[in-house]
């Protein structure tokens, strides 16, 4: 239960208009720092939710793979440079992203997870470095200024933050075959 | 089974949801950046040119509709600018030059519009033109004094002009062409100068054949 607080207080702080500019202004901070917190609020809300409606998430995510995949629909979906033109030039494309990335990604990946198998998280952990990657080097290489709001050296350095990113993801996909879990448990 | 019935119809709806959301967000897997959203919607709308004074290089005041019965190839520029601006009217020029000398000034002129109307004084106009061989006649480089004016046109065609704090303006740009009713019938990529001087070359060709 407190934990859903916070997450409610960390959501409805995201969207107070000062907190959303500021973030907005800055491409990096919009793409990793905003939009995540955003799903990790709605992570944060999930428990409280999944005691709500606990049939709904049983029957409808009985194995994690729709949530999973309806997760990596959404973040992929705002990826997209357009996505992020448009959320700062049309409102309802904004309120969409408000309401998207905790609900539709972030409860979602919180309920899935712990559903997924072992070959399930590997999956994702290769799939969404792949992802953060191929954005990286998009971001980063195109002779195009992508984005109409965002200047493109503010381009280059999202790339970078993208291929960070994934390079994260793979040293922790990576260190789990070496690391012996239920030594520390 | 039963239970599982309910996860793959999930699967399903999730998947189909995904192709809607990517359909309607990128027009149809069209237009993946908002820039190439806008110029298939500018082509697709085709918006007049709005009523806005311009001041040339030559000090000369007229609205747009001094045009009227021409073709007009518009580009949007500051002068101070020292990346985009520069390729783009270079590539203008290279256009200007491939297209047959019979329709310059008689059915087609060139129009270079600033939007840092401030800075960019007739005087400055008028240096800016010479380094690009441009005769202030046929191809032309004119302000619009009017704050007002100057953001309507901006918004109509969706130029977004962002300055970034140092005196300089980021800008989408491309080769904007409005037909002899000051109407805009095609936006083309400013990169693709062959492209574009046939595409007007040809324009212009079918009419002379009537």
């Amino acid at each position: 239960m407190k934990q859903a607080i916070y997450g409610l207080v960390l959501y409805v702080f995201l969207m107070l208009p000062p907190v959303a500019n500021l973030a907005e202004s800055v491409m990096t901070i919009h793409m990793h720092m905003q939009m995540p917190l955003f799903v990790i609020a709605g992570m944060l809300m999930t428990p409280y939710l999944k005691q709500r409606f606990p049939t709904f998430f049983a029957k409808w995510n009985r194995n994690g793979v729709p949530g999973i995949i309806l997760f990596m629909i959404i973040i992929m979906y705002w990826m997209l440079p357009r996505t992020m033109d448009e959320a700062l030039t049309i409102y309802a494309i904004e309120i969409f992203k408000f309401i998207s990335l905790p609900f539709l990604a972030g409860v979602p990946l919180r309920d899935s997870w712990i559903k997924l198998g072992k070959m399930g998280k590997n999956i994702i952990f290769v799939t969404l470095s792949l992802l953060c990657g191929f954005m990286g080097i998009l971001y980063i290489f195109s002779p195009e200024q992508l984005c109409n709001n965002y200047l493109i050296v503010e381009q280059i350095t999202l790339g970078w933050a993208f291929l960070f990113l994934a390079l994260s993801i793979i040293i922790y996909f990576i260190q789990q075959f070496f690391v012996d879990k239920t030594e520390y448990e | 089974m039963i239970k599982n019935k309910h996860n793959a119809v999930a699967i399903i709806v999730v998947l189909l949801f995904g192709v809607a959301l990517f359909y309607v967000g990128t027009d149809g897997f069209q237009a993946y950046t908002a820039e190439s959203a806008r110029t298939a919607k500018l082509i697709d709308e085709k918006p007049s040119f709005p009523e806005v004074t311009l001041e040339d290089s030559q000090e000369r005041m007229y609205p747009f509709s001094e045009f009227e019965g021409k073709y007009v190839m518009l580009t949007f520029i500051y002068t101070s600018c020292t990346d985009v601006c520069l390729q783009l009217e270079v590539n203008l020029a290279e256009v200007y030059d491939q297209i047959p000398e019979k329709y310059i000034g008689e059915d087609i002129v060139f129009l270079s519009v600033s939007f840092d109307p401030t800075r960019d004084t007739p005087e400055v106009l008028d240096k800016y033109r010479s380094y690009f061989e441009s005769d202030g006649e046929t191809w032309r480089m004119a302000r619009i004094p009017d704050q007002q004016e100057l953001d309507s046109l901006l918004d109509d065609f969706g130029v977004i002009v962002i300055p970034d704090g140092e005196g300089n303006f980021v800008h989408n740009s491309a080769f904007y062409l409005a037909d002899r009713e000051g109407k805009l019938i095609d936006v083309m990529d400013y990169t693709k100068i062959d492209e574009a001087a046939q595409k007007v070359t040809s324009i212009l060709d079918a009419e002379a054949g009537e």
